[in-house]
């Protein structure tokens, strides 16, 4: 028996749940700040928000999204300011970069039946993040929420704040930037860094 | 039936299973019938799992987690 008060189990069991979210809140934290140090920061004031409002979540609803949600609001009020990385310009620009057609049209000559199977064992796990580092945040965000952690994009609306359309447009801009960024990749063949 | 460029707007829409069952089934027939389309959305949608896996490959550091947990019991 001890004396020191105790959390209510169901807040025991909620912030367990919370925790076992840490390694898709960690790699997102690593991707949006780009060093180590200040991911963990990030994660770890992304938890101490948590367990601090845990009372305010609604069991039945999303606890991943909540979690995502807060740990992109901590990120725009404490780190995005004091970022390291050049300011990310350019949202504008309609992007329709497409490395499938690119291949198509270039003299690209694959040795093997499924050429896009070659494309994609020529990218490199190191290629393929550097590339998403390099995505403006905006795009950064919709591209990781989506395609790494398969959040819906009602979800990834809610989770940023923003309307369906506006994530459906970076979504698609932000995938047309990363082949773009990782065309040179793929580039024994001149004609395929046509565009770069 | 859809044409080429209808099925084209609909690419990212239709891999993220966020078309309407009825345009799923659209798109679907289409891809169907005309083997170009066919191979680009296959290449579209590998490109996706590949960038998702290479993501996901990153795990938070032990001590990270060792570090939450005394966070939750202070």
């Amino acid at each position: 028996m001890t004396n020191e008060p105790q959390a209510p189990a169901g807040a025991v069991q909620l912030s367990e749940e919370a925790i076992s979210h840490i390694d898709a809140l960690y790699r997102m934290a690593l991707r949006l700040t780009g060093n180590a140090p200040d991911a963990e920061d990030l994660v770890q004031e992304t938890y101490l928000r948590a367990f601090r409002s845990l009372h305010q979540f609604r069991p039945g609803t999303n606890l991943r999204a909540w979690l995502f949600r807060i740990l992109m609001n901590a990120f725009i009020n404490e780190y995005r300011r004091q970022s390291r990385r050049p300011a990310n310009t350019s949202l504008e620009d309609l992007d329709e970069f497409s490395l499938y057609h690119q291949m198509l049209e270039s003299d690209f000559q694959p040795s093997v039946a499924q050429p896009e199977q070659e494309v994609l064992a020529r990218l490199s796990e190191e290629s393929v993040l550097e590339a998403l580092d390099e995505l403006p945040v905006e795009f950064r965000q919709v591209v990781l929420l989506a395609d790494v952690e398969g959040f819906s994009y009602k979800e990834i609306a809610e989770v940023l704040r923003i309307p369906i359309g506006t994530v459906m447009s970076r979504l698609h801009r932000g995938r047309r930037r990363l082949q773009r960024l990782l065309a040179p990749c793929l580039c024994q063949s001149p004609s395929l860094c046509h565009g770069q | 039936m859809l044409n080429c460029n209808e099925v084209a707007e609909r690419l990212y829409s239709y891999l993220d299973r966020e078309l309407s069952p009825e345009e799923m089934a659209a798109v679907q027939r289409h891809l169907d019938a005309c083997p170009p389309c066919r191979r680009w959305f296959v290449f579209e949608e590998n490109m996706l799992r590949y960038v998702g896996e290479c993501a996901r490959r990153v795990r938070a550091p032990d001590e990270l987690t060792e570090r939450i947990r005394e966070l939750r019991q202070s």
